[in-house]
């Protein structure tokens, strides 16, 4: 005779509600567990997918993704010249927030590709194509929620998405979204009409007050387009990919670029773990105290209602005990109902999870090893909360039948 | 009358409580025996040793002194219980109380099961004795009613039922009439009869009810911790 399921099924609704704030609690618990495994996912998608064997990013800094990095755009010629590069392609990303013209907001992490090297058929495309054109085009993940066909405003250019990605998500949680190099830097360095002029009479002005403002043809020169003032340069761009040839040893390239001044050289791998270290690092410390919390607030949680189911059929234990049960029969009924407890909850946050995770704004990633290391966690609180109950039912002293 | 082979035996059972000034002596040197099958009353005032004389016989508090041999088996040697306190409430204790303390999350015919079960009794045979039981007590249409659906009486006869599906050599009943009214205290009382003769238990009834003293076959009294057992035959 199952005593624990009897007990329950005198008061099933009290359980089942109990299973049920539990569950949602697991759930998360699960949820928490699935956003960080989301984060480091999505942190990482990216590098992944741009396949380069090295970075090239500037000196001093972690970039691209973990910090801000500023490259000369020659330097992606430098590196094509190296023995043992195969390829080298430009990369700049920035972050940009606007509106549609419908009023939606729009936030996503601007990409450069280098035009016509690049052009994303590396990407995850799951509709659309490549870019196929140098500008005007993008490639857009699924999470911007924008369609193959759609036309994009950004400053003064409109750009058609062409393809859709999946999974591609920079560290911060934004959708990426890649353009051709161009355009990814003319989107960054969009400025108004007023803004240009402002710039350029500052120029013409600090010409003027320097030696060679007495050149009036320089004058009129420094009032035209920055494109065409050498001294300027071409726009920067985040970093440089470079992908080696076959059999290529990565040591000796990695070494050849790193004789050079004015860059840091990083392997994919290290990209990873920069990442990972950085902005990854701090939030996976607050999921993991918050999941700490939850986890604690539910051995609480359960420790209580089993110690109130204890409580509540003491004299029934003293009863038992009188009949002559043995104390293992007694213990056991009470670690099954908190196991049970837990096994409901438990089942109940894999069940939401199952759906609700696909409508969180985040990725969310629960695989098989932490869907078992809840249950690890489920059966552990499970035991220690039954504790609470088995010390009140071990002091049932069967006396209290006869004095009732 | 005394029999040759008792269903229990007890010899110089001593109880005290408290040290010094608090100093009780609670039960002084008890010696009696009780046949199978038969009856027996303790009567006594509160306070006389009649609570104390039971958790001794029911193995819940051990003497400080004294013997005792439940259906041939000793139990309490030199004032100390000798065995399985769980074996021998499950195979030969049988208790009845003055609520019937059923399990309120068991059904009737599972409160009755339960005795069989924690002594790992086949569970065909469990069942079996279980509704002959219930059937010889007049429950066995209400056996899978839970306690809270069952009225005082019915409550009583499964608990005697309880009590003595396993054949216990003693039945312990702690004034099992008190909350009855006099026809339905009657009835258990001969329900406790019928059971010890057809079943062979020894009952020992601790009652305040002199109502209940017709269908007893001896009475024993207690008082101030002494017992007089004279095995006084009350009726057939």
């Amino acid at each position: 005779m199952n005593l624990a399921l009897r007990d329950i099924r005198r008061d099933s609704s009290r359980f089942l509600l109990t299973a049920v704030g539990l569950g949602l609690l697991l759930t998360v618990v699960l949820a928490m567990t699935g956003i960080y495994n989301g984060i480091i996912k999505d942190a990482t998608a990216l590098p992944d997918s741009l396949g380069a064997d090295l970075w090239i990013v500037q000196r001093g800094t972690r970039g691209p993704f973990a910090e801000l990095s500023r490259l000369s755009s020659d330097l992606e010629e430098r590196a094509r010249a190296v023995p043992g590069v195969a390829k080298a392609r430009s990369y700049v990303s920035h972050t940009v927030q606007r509106q549609l013209p419908n009023g939606r907001p729009l936030r996503f992490t601007a990409i450069g590709l280098s035009w016509p090297d690049d052009l994303g058929e590396h990407l995850p495309i799951i509709e659309g194509r490549p870019l196929a054109q140098p500008h005007w085009e993008c490639l857009v993940d699924r999470s911007l929620g924008l369609s193959v066909g759609e036309r994009i405003p950004l400053g003064r250019d409109v750009y058609t998405v062409v393809g859709i990605t999946e999974g591609l998500l920079a560290s911060g949680g934004d959708p990426s979204a890649f353009f051709a190099l161009s355009d990814a830097q003319r989107i960054q360095n969009d400025a108004s009409n007023e803004a240009i002029r402002l710039d350029r009479e500052a120029r013409t002005a600090r010409v003027r007050e320097s030696a060679l403002g007495r050149d009036p043809e320089l004058v009129r020169f420094s009032r035209g387009s920055a494109k065409r003032i050498p001294a300027l340069g071409p726009l920067p761009v985040s970093a440089v990919m470079v992908n080696l040839e076959p059999g290529v040893p990565p040591e000796a390239v990695r070494a050849s670029l790193e004789s050079w001044q004015d860059v840091s050289i990083y392997s994919n791998d290290d990209e990873h773990l920069l990442i990972l270290g950085g902005v990854v690092e701090k939030t996976r410390r607050q999921i993991g105290l918050f999941r700490g919390l939850l986890v604690a607030i539910s051995a609480i949680l359960m420790g209580l209602i089993i110690y109130t189911m204890t409580a509540d059929k003491v004299h029934s234990i003293a009863l038992l005990k009188l009949l002559g049960a043995r104390v293992s029969v007694i213990l056991w009924m009470i670690l099954e109902e908190s196991l049970l407890l837990g096994a409901i909850a438990y089942g109940l946050a894999l069940f939401i999870g199952s759906f609700a995770f696909d409508v969180f704004p985040r990725r969310v990633v629960v695989e098989n090893e932490h869907r078992l290391a809840l249950l690890g966690i489920v059966t552990g609180i499970s035991i220690a909360a039954s504790l609470f109950g088995m010390k009140k039912a071990l002091a049932a002293d069967p006396n209290e039948v006869l004095a009732a | 009358m005394s029999d040759p082979i008792p269903a229990v035996e007890a010899r110089s059972l001593s109880k005290h409580y408290g040290e010094g000034n608090t100093y009780v002596l609670a039960l002084k040197e008890a010696t009696f025996r009780i046949a199978s099958g038969s009856v027996v009353a303790l009567l006594g005032p509160s306070g006389s040793g009649k609570s104390t004389l039971l958790t001794i016989l029911g193995l819940i508090n051990p003497p400080d002194d004294g013997w005792l041999r439940v259906g041939g088996m000793e139990v309490i040697r030199d004032g100390v219980i000798v065995g399985d306190t769980n074996l021998i409430r499950r195979r030969r204790l049988g208790f009845v109380f003055q609520r019937s303390n059923l399990i309120p999350f068991l059904t009737a015919e599972e409160n009755v099961r339960l005795v069989l079960d924690l002594d790992r009794v086949p569970r065909r045979e469990a069942r079996r004795r279980t509704w002959e039981i219930l059937e010889s007590l007049d429950v066995a249409d209400r056996a899978g009613h839970l306690p809270t659906q069952l009225s005082g009486g019915q409550q009583q006869r499964v608990a005697i039922a309880r009590a003595l599906v396993h054949q216990p050599s003693l039945l312990l009943a702690d004034e099992p009439t008190a909350s009855l009214d006099k026809e339905l205290g009657r009835r258990v009382m001969e329900l406790l009869r019928t059971a010890a003769r057809e079943h062979g238990a020894a009952v020992l009834v601790v009652t305040h009810d002199h109502r209940a003293l017709d269908l007893v076959d001896s009475v024993f009294e207690i008082e101030d911790g002494v017992l007089d057992a004279r095995e006084e035959q009350r009726s057939e």
